[in-house]
């Protein structure tokens, strides 16, 4: 191909082509990192639980008043809960998966540590606590019946077990079995035995680059009976009957004692889609801006080629006259456009990756993949070839002819 | 009303310096049509950029209406041209996206003339050119003599001081050729000063007198009054 | 001669419909996701009560030391909220014009009404300067009283919302509602309240909206109701029972003082200094002392009230419009190119450099004015597109006012005129010999 006569030809009209060049930078330089962004939220509200979210529903419970003997309320309601047709089991506990509140607790293996060696989210469970969530149980056991503790919130009980999912068991003992183990909780001051290890339980926060993010898998469940003015009943209903459950158990609640709020229920699926609602929002919104972001670009590239092309109709026509074929006319404009794309790429690149790097600082941002700039540039290259295509087509087809005749 | 005397015009390149004119003078007199003629290359046009005030020149001086043009600004130079000179070109220049009165109208609106003032310059031009049923007519709606006829109704509208003709005939067939230069006698008859520049003899012949560039310098300024028998056959 | 450059304008524009209308849709979609976004930003970055940010303050003192626990949001060694201990010694002290301790607590009421349902209703314990000191607007009734305060009295100010609910609006100052079983008779009825965001506790919800009820912090502590908000403690064992979480070094707890004069803030930093020396010389701290005082736009800043989402789309859409615009600059360029021999002609008729510019730039404005009028359509379609994707908080953020039309407007007729300017500038350049020369 003749580079000779095309870089000259840019040279005359210099800043046409450098505004087509910082054009496809910039789209480079934002495609990559919305790109970017747009999978890492994506994968972000993808993480599972751990738990059987579909058919889990959870009731937030809050007593009126000051109500007295808590503890028989709370198996009054669990009894009643577990007795309906439809639910597979049930327990209370102080938080439940995708609420984005909750309690953290700081491990260690020996009270004599200085500083911790893992930072947990504290679930508290019955014995029925793994069955309602359908954790799955790698090592050890479920908690017994007589480990089952009362405890007030507020108020400092140590625990007589603990379970801990397998995240927090590589971080407390890597390679080994945590199950048998003892871990030392800063807070409640006491060595409590790890009596069974379950695969996954993700902690209750779930913001980008929020509380708890560093410790996404690191949960630990206590064996307490919730006794408090304010907590959630977690319910596993049968396969599909969660809906129905909720609305039920939302009634038989009420018919056992109405002195109560039952400030909000939901399966887990709908926590899910709620917790992860501004993030979805953020995904949806700069797909469309990146949608917009390469019309806008191609359409710009069309409009500016087919002014070049109108511009230099007389000595295309002239080209055509002296024996160029139409496929020569079409290399011409798509070999220019290829040049101003790889230098913008170039520079897109080099834009892309600086800033990703002021948004790390910035933001709770990770690093780009240098592979997303290689791939943006790509399309870009590619996008500016398709986009030339149609004004350099219409250049193609201008008749030799066009030369014998007055300007 | 137009005097040059001793003008040079070097056109620079970065390897020579080539001289379109050369120690050239000229005087034409109020009221005068004169004929500007020479071989391609000659210098003709370059005379006729500098006279526009299209272009600066190297040395010399010009008098222009009585007043020194040398060292002007652009401003100034616009104004004079705007306010002093009526171009008609070799091929037309009207606006193509601009109607027949708009066309006419650039020029007046440059001028700073109110509305009223710029309708009755534009129907009196047209008028004259005997174009006035067709001002709202596009240029691609014309015929190359009347385009030219609009192009100069543009030049007259303002009333120029000064007509300055580059080859206006230059794209016309023979019979249009005729009708414009039937007008542009007929102005002349009327008071204006008109300079032509041609290569064409027999238009030459139409001007009161001719001036002959050869090589950027004037060979030939001996006045030479003509009859001007052929003026009346025209219109 | 505007007038004229105009119809030349909406003429030459006109002729190059296809390219006009390129031009105009990169103008208006870049400004339609800027304003968008800018919306969004300015209800979450605004000031949310300008005729005071720079009177009212947080307070922080570290009172956990440089070994410490962890606490979310804590960039400085300083928690962001305070502990019982500390916030009563400040309310004791009395070192500020105004000040009030609070947190965040709620109740279930029970209605009068024994058909109706138990609901719940989120409360702020606060001292009786909080309504002072934050302008909260009254719409029956007024704040209560400092006798009050002092008094741990069973008095209450209810919401708007919460009026309309339980008395459909009408004045219900001296009536009584049933609150976790205790009467609490109603001493005022706030007017509709948003500050947004909700500068005074950026704990929960950054943007919701204030609680239904506030009723007097010494009553709450009587009544050991819990907090419901958020409750940091460091390592070293956790309290237990209601005694001990007071006497400990938990922090959750929001301190806010007035102070008038840039003097004022000075004497109360001093003073903050001296009470954290004072912890040291007691033994409680054994740390140098560590406080801040950060007004309002400071504490927003510091606690980060404008969501990264929201920051990285206005970059997003700030780099959008860059494209937009080079785009529109490519395609003016282009165009004025293509009428180098219009210009010449117009130029040798008595155009000088400053007409052919205002001509130019001219028709870039009127470019630019109708990329705002689209923008502002888009703008419209964007934030309603907004409000349906993001959470109800977020979502009311996005309101349009008709300041922001003007806004919209100005920004896309000043970003394309400036974006205009050198094609103009090419275009003032054309000599007016050219096309004599060129036959």
């Amino acid at each position: 191909m003749e580079l000779g006569p095309i870089i000259s030809a840019m040279r005359r009209n210099k800043v046409g082509a450098i505004v087509v060049g910082v054009q496809m930078a910039i789209t480079l330089a934002i495609l990559c990192n919305a790109l970017f962004i747009i999978e890492q939220r994506v994968a972000l509200g993808k993480r599972p639980t751990g738990t059987d979210e579909a058919n889990i529903v959870v009731i937030t419970n809050q007593w009126a008043g000051h109500p007295t003997d808590l503890a028989a309320k709370l198996q009054g309601d669990l009894a009643a809960l577990r007795s309906m047709p439809g639910v597979v089991d049930a327990f209370a506990s102080n938080t439940y998966p995708l609420s984005n509140g909750g309690s953290s607790l700081n491990l260690k293996l020996n009270p004599e540590q200085r500083e911790s060696t893992a930072q947990t989210a504290l679930y508290i469970a019955d014995e029925h606590g793994l069955q309602t969530l359908g954790l799955k149980l790698i090592a050890g056991r479920n908690f017994t019946a007589d480990e089952v503790l009362d405890r007030m919130p507020g108020t400092n009980v140590p625990p007589s077990a603990v379970i801990v999912t397998r995240a927090l068991a590589e971080k407390l003992f890597p390679g080994k079995n945590a199950a048998g183990q003892s871990v030392y909780s800063e807070y409640q001051k006491t060595l409590a035995p790890i009596v069974g290890v379950v695969d996954k339980l993700q902690v209750p926060w779930t913001q980008a680059g929020g509380f708890g993010s560093k410790f996404n898998d690191s949960s630990l469940l206590e064996p307490y009976r919730h006794e408090a003015p304010y907590g959630y009943y977690l319910v596993h209903a049968q396969p599909g009957q969660a809906v129905a459950v909720m609305k039920a158990a939302e009634k038989r609640l009420i018919e056992v004692n109405r002195a109560r709020v039952l400030q909000k229920s939901q399966t887990l699926t709908e926590a899910r889609a709620e917790a992860y609602k501004d993030d979805r929002g953020l995904v949806i919104i700069l797909g469309v801006v990146c949608a917009a972001l390469v019309a806008v670009t191609a359409f710009g590239i069309v409009g500016l080629t087919s002014y070049w092309v109108a511009q230099r109709r007389r000595q295309i026509g002239i080209r055509r006259a002296l024996g160029a074929t139409r496929t020569a006319i079409i290399r011409y404009f798509q070999t220019e456009n290829f040049l101003i794309a790889a230098v913008g790429s170039i520079g897109g690149i080099g834009l892309a990756l600086s800033l990703n790097l002021w948004m790390v600082t910035a933001f709770e941002m990770e690093r780009l993949d240098t592979r997303y700039a290689l791939i943006g540039a790509v399309f870009v290259l590619l996008l500016g070839q398709l986009a030339v295509l149609w004004p350099a087509l219409k250049a193609a087809s201008i008749p030799p002819a066009l030369a014998t005749r007055a300007a | 009303m137009l005097k040059m005397t001793h003008l040079s015009k070097a056109y620079r390149t970065e390897v020579v310096e080539t001289f379109a004119l050369r120690d050239f003078s000229i005087h034409v007199r109020e009221g005068e049509f004169v004929a500007v003629t020479g071989p391609s290359g000659s210098g003709k046009t370059t005379f006729l950029t500098i006279a526009g005030l299209l272009e600066e020149f190297s040395g010399g001086e010009y008098q222009l209406d009585g007043a020194n043009v040398r060292g002007l600004n652009d401003n100034q130079r616009s104004k004079l041209r705007n306010e002093k000179i009526g171009f008609i070109f070799q091929a037309f220049n009207l606006i193509a996206d601009l109607n027949v009165q708009d066309n006419i109208d650039v020029p007046l609106r440059y001028r700073g003339f109110n509305g009223a003032e710029r309708r009755r310059r534009i129907q009196e031009a047209l008028g004259r050119v005997g174009l006035s049923a067709r001002s709202r007519h596009y240029p691609a709606e014309l015929s190359g003599g009347q385009q030219q006829r609009v192009a100069i109704a543009r030049a007259l509208a303002g009333s120029p001081r000064l007509l300055l003709a580059d080859e206006p005939t230059g794209n016309l067939d023979t019979q249009m050729a005729r009708g414009v230069m039937d007008l542009l006698e007929e102005l002349h008859r009327d008071g204006a000063t008109i300079v032509m520049v041609t290569h064409d003899p027999e238009l030459a012949v139409r001007a009161q007198r001719e001036v002959h560039i050869v090589d950027g310098q004037v060979v030939d300024m001996a006045p030479q009054p003509r009859l001007v028998e052929a003026a009346q056959a025209g219109s | 001669m505007f007038g004229y450059y105009f119809k030349l304008a909406l003429g030459s524009l006109r002729r190059n419909a296809v390219l006009t209308a390129l031009m105009i849709a990169a103008i208006g979609v870049g400004i339609g996701a800027l304003m968008t976004t800018l919306t969004v930003f300015r209800a979450m970055a605004a000031d949310p009560i300008p005729s005071k940010s720079r009177q009212l303050f947080a307070v922080q003192i570290d009172n956990w030391g440089p070994k410490k626990g962890v606490s979310p949001g804590d960039k400085d060694n300083l928690q962001v909220q305070l502990s019982y201990i500390d916030a009563m010694g400040l309310m004791n002290a009395n070192a500020a014009h105004r000040q009030t301790v609070m947190y965040v607590t709620g109740f279930a009421l029970t209605p009068v009404n024994p058909d109706l349902r138990p609901f719940q209703v989120q409360a702020r314990a606060a001292y009786a300067d909080f309504f002072w000191m934050f302008n909260a607007p009254f719409r029956y009734g007024g704040p209560w009283s400092a006798a009050d305060d002092s008094g741990h009295a069973d008095v209450v100010v209810i919401g708007n919302e919460l009026n309309e609910k339980v008395f459909g609006g009408a004045n219900s100052v001296g009536k009584t509602i049933d609150l976790d079983d205790h009467e609490y008779r109603i001493v005022g009825v706030l007017d509709r309240w948003q500050p947004t965001p909700k500068y005074f506790d950026l704990n929960g919800n950054t943007y919701g909206t204030p609680e239904d009820a506030f009723i007097p912090f010494t009553r709450a502590i009587d009544q050991q109701m819990a907090s419901w908000g958020n409750t940091n403690c460091p390592s070293g064992g956790g309290p237990s029972g209601w005694d001990a979480r007071l006497q400990s070094e938990c922090i959750w707890m929001q301190f806010w003082v007035e102070l008038p004069t840039p003097a004022d803030a000075a004497r109360y930093r001093a003073f903050l200094n001296n009470y954290a020396a004072e912890q040291q010389r007691s033994g409680r701290f054994s740390w140098p002392p560590n406080t801040r005082l950060r007004d309002v736009r400071e504490w927003l800043v510091y606690q980060h009230a404008v969501d990264d989402g929201v920051r990285i789309l206005v970059l997003v859409s700030f780099s959008f419009l860059l494209v937009c615009l080079l785009n529109a600059m490519g395609l003016m360029l282009a165009k004025i190119m293509g009428r180098v021999a219009d210009i010449g002609v117009r130029r040798a008729l008595g155009a000088n450099r400053r007409a052919i510019f205002s001509q130019c730039l001219i028709e870039a404005s009127v470019v630019g004015l109708a990329g705002g009028l689209l923008g502002l359509l888009l703008t419209a379609l964007g934030l309603l597109g907004l409000r349906s994707l993001l959470s109800e908080d977020v979502g009311r953020l996005t309101h349009f006012s008709p300041a922001d039309v003007i806004i919209a407007v100005t920004l896309s007729i000043a970003a394309t005129t400036l974006a205009g300017l050198y094609p103009t500038w090419r275009a003032a350049q054309v000599q007016p010999a050219w096309q004599l020369k060129s036959q």
